[in-house]
């Protein structure tokens, strides 16, 4: 074991991967000669060369498209997008494409676009979006988003094995705030199971990514019968831990910082109202962004992004109730 | 639970000056309760004045602490409504939380026994919940055979949440109460064969003192009969808070007033041919000229002459006014409501005009100040675009008439009494109805022939 940052666990995933699976490459924008926008792949083109740690041109339909290529023909690419807003360009490839190839013609199609995600930066309208719910609509991919730094390793290499092309959410703000050990070598965390972070009697709050984080801290805080679920994979959801827990508690909010409508939190609220609504002892609530474009302004953009006090609120409401 | 009451920043919500007429507000209803976090300018009450509903809004963040006015109340400006916490963060638990420990609420029965029955949490404003039981808590009291009447909840609102039936099933609760448990059991048998849920005991006469007594809301489907009889093909719904005003002023007015209806028939050809010239020059500016306006011009001007319709009456005297303030009765869908365009003697044709759209626009997006409904001297309504020819209204209280304009309809009317030549002609009725107390036939006739002269001779 060895203590990491949740951004060198994802590097320390890949690199694993890569030495162990010669299929195995990547490719995007600046990950070559400049190491990354963020620096996942700092000292990769060094180790493996430039045949295997792509630069691209800043074109997201032909960085998914070649990943797609490259899948069909055995090799497993790891697509990084600078940030995930911009994999809009590449969409059409990646929902039309990658996702329905194995339904229309029996193709496998293993790859893996990395998608660093989430705001509270001040990175404004374009860089600070969690575009999850748009992948979980277009069946045929699989979505990952970690919330530790354990699990950023373990379920990306789960992700680059899977068989299925997987967008994987790798929060930004978690890069270099959320640090843990993380086991050395080969580490897998199987996709589609959810993680109790927190047991508690009283009160589910199901989140994942940065909203993990942000729940653990509200229940230490408040001090309450509080348990947390890390749904570590939102595609597919791990729909038994969902209700386990709601069955043992009766109460639930759903947390994420994406925005609201249409999101995880909906699917996991009719989820639990469909097969545990005996067991609810109050409404399912959302903790969630607005339906609004995250602002540039770092007081709008606090106004808008779920904070630590409205977490706090939430609990204390569905506790009381 | 980690709580501890530090000191804390009281800020009083009071019921502010909403007019300077305005003395006094009802509070209608409460939309935060005592433990809720509140935004700064959040609406944290509903007040309803003479006429106008008017949101509270809440004058710092914080947590409602007390509340002290309850809905159904009636305080005068200033009073204070309720207690603001700003020293409170969201999130915290606040002093008020947590008071009741769980294990000890929980099989209150004999414990509690002639105590104040559990419904009443209501007294600090809180809406009673105790009859609500969310679905585990109705399946886990199936499971253990828990008569709910018999449980005090500890949920906001008296509600009975799960711990509290985890606490008694644990405590063994249930059991350890012969006296409370046998006639819930006695009663069971009778329910097992009725289609409603078993759990739910019928009110037994050994109960009537138990705090089951409290009727439960409707929709509970918990098999008691309903507080009142309702018919198969009935509904009920109670009146909104203005509806019940106008029932009040409506019935208050026939108490008062010794109402008396005189109605003229007026040919409106030259109105008709003068909107006709005039109405697009004032539509380009913005105003909507309509018939109404032509009928509320000429009344301002024969008020004029006969000061004892512009009047009130209070007590033994009859009160003349100066300033003619016109009421202009608009309907909403929610009911009537008569905002007063003041001081309209000063208004032109198209002053006025411009005025009744602005108030009727307002009323209707429910933007009318406390201020823009008060101190009318005379009052005009105007139903008739549904076509109705002829009505008796009743008095807007203090004033001494109101005037009601109906459909305008051609009809062939006699124009010359010598040569009697018909002619078609835009005709309507004004319907005048008036306080026999201040003024006899006579004067409110020869209001109406002077007013319906001034239309017909209409000077364009």
């Amino acid at each position: 074991m060895a203590e990491m940052t949740y951004l060198q666990a994802i590097s320390d995933g890949l690199r694993e991967e890569m030495r162990r699976d010669e299929a195995v490459f990547c490719l995007g924008e600046d990950i070559g000669a400049f190491g990354g926008a963020f620096k996942v792949t700092d000292g990769f083109i060094e180790e493996f060369g430039a045949d295997r740690v792509l630069d691209t041109p800043l074109a997201e339909n032909m960085i998914i498209g070649a990943s797609i290529g490259a899948a069909i023909e055995g090799m497993k690419p790891v697509a990084e997008m600078q940030f995930a807003d911009f994999i809009a360009c590449g969409f059409d490839q990646l929902v039309n494409v990658a996702g329905k190839l194995h339904y229309r013609q029996g193709v496998s199609v293993p790859m893996v676009v990395r998608l660093p995600s989430g705001g509270g930066f001040s990175g404004g309208p374009f860089h600070s979006q969690n575009p999850e719910a748009w992948f979980i609509q277009a069946p045929g991919l699989k979505v990952v988003a970690p919330a530790t730094a354990e699990d950023a390793k373990g379920l990306l290499i789960s992700a680059i094995r899977d068989p299925n092309p997987v967008c994987f959410l790798e929060h930004k703000g978690l890069y270099r705030h959320v640090k843990g050990e993380v086991p050395e070598g080969d580490h897998a965390v199987p996709l589609g199971e959810a993680r109790v972070a927190r047991e508690g009697g009283e009160l589910s709050v199901i989140a994942y990514g940065s909203s993990v984080p942000l729940a653990l801290q509200a229940a230490e805080e408040l001090d309450e019968d509080i348990e947390v679920v890390d749904l570590r994979t939102l595609n597919p959801l791990d729909a038994e831990s969902i209700l386990a827990s709601v069955e043992k508690t009766g109460k639930v909010l759903i947390a994420h910082e994406a925005t609201r409508s249409c999101g995880v939190g909906a699917e996991v609220a009719s989820l639990v109202s469909e097969r545990a609504f005996e067991w609810l002892d109050a409404p399912i609530r959302r903790l969630t962004t607005p339906d609004v474009p995250i602002p540039f302004s770092p007081p709008l953009e606090q106004a808008v992004l779920p904070q630590l006090d409205d977490m706090k609120e939430a609990c204390r409401e569905l506790l009381a109730y | 639970m980690s709580s501890s009451p530090t000191e804390t920043q009281s800020v009083e919500i009071v019921m502010p000056q909403m007019g300077v007429s305005v003395a006094e507000g009802t509070i209608v209803e409460w939309s935060k309760r005592p433990g809720d976090w509140v935004e700064r300018d959040e609406t944290v009450c509903l007040v309803t004045t003479d006429k106008i509903d008017v949101e509270i809004p809440s004058p710092a963040a914080g947590r409602l602490s007390k509340i002290l006015v309850e809905p159904g109340d009636t305080v005068d400006v200033g009073t204070p409504l309720a207690e603001l916490d700003a020293s409170a963060r969201p999130g915290e638990a606040h002093p008020e939380e947590h008071h009741e420990e769980p294990e000890a609420a929980q099989a209150t029965e004999p414990a509690r026994q002639g105590e104040t029955p559990p419904a009443p949490s209501s007294g600090d404003g809180e809406t009673d919940r105790s009859g609500f039981h969310s679905p585990v808590v109705r399946r886990m009291a199936d499971e253990h055979g828990i008569d709910l009447s018999q449980v005090q909840g500890t949920g906001i609102g008296g509600r009975i949440r799960k711990r509290d039936l985890v606490a008694l099933i644990e405590s063994g609760g249930e059991t350890e109460r012969p006296d409370q448990a046998e006639p819930a059991q006695a009663e069971r048998p009778l329910h097992i064969e009725s289609p409603y849920r078993p759990e739910t005991p019928a009110p037994a006469p050994a109960e009537t003192e138990a705090p089951a007594a409290t009727p439960a809301p409707a929709g509970e489907g918990n098999g008691a009969p309903p507080t009142e009889e309702i018919l198969p093909g009935e509904r009920r719904e109670s009146m909104t808070p203005m509806r019940r005003r106008i029932a009040e002023h409506m019935l208050e007015s026939r108490r008062t007033s010794a109402h008396c209806t005189t109605i003229v028939e007026v040919d409106l050809h030259q109105v008709v041919a003068a909107r006709r010239e005039q109405k697009e020059g004032m539509a380009r500016r913005g105003v909507p000229l309509t018939y109404l306006a032509f009928v509320a011009s000429a009344t301002v001007a024969e008020l004029n002459g006969h000061p004892i319709l512009n009047a009130s009456i209070d007590g033994d005297e009859i009160v003349y006014h100066d300033d003619v303030n016109l009421g202009i009765a608009v309907a909403l869908e929610s009911g009537l409501i008569v905002p007063v365009i003041r001081h309209a003697q000063r208004l032109s044709l198209e002053g006025l005009a411009s005025e009744i759209a602005r108030l009727a626009q307002r009323a209707r997006s429910g933007e009318l100040q406390p201020d823009d409904v008060v101190g009318g001297t005379f009052t005009i309504t105007n139903p008739g675009q549904f076509g109705a020819v002829l009505a008796t209204p009743i008095i807007n209280q203090p004033q001494v008439a109101i005037l009601d304009l109906e459909a305008i309809v051609k009809r062939p009317v006699v124009i010359d009494d010598e040569s009697e030549a018909i002619a078609v002609r835009p005709m309507t009725n004004l319907c005048m109805s008036w306080d026999h107390r201040a003024l006899d036939g006579a004067e409110a006739a020869r209001f109406l022939a002077e007013l319906k002269a001034r239309l017909e001779g209409w000077e364009r």
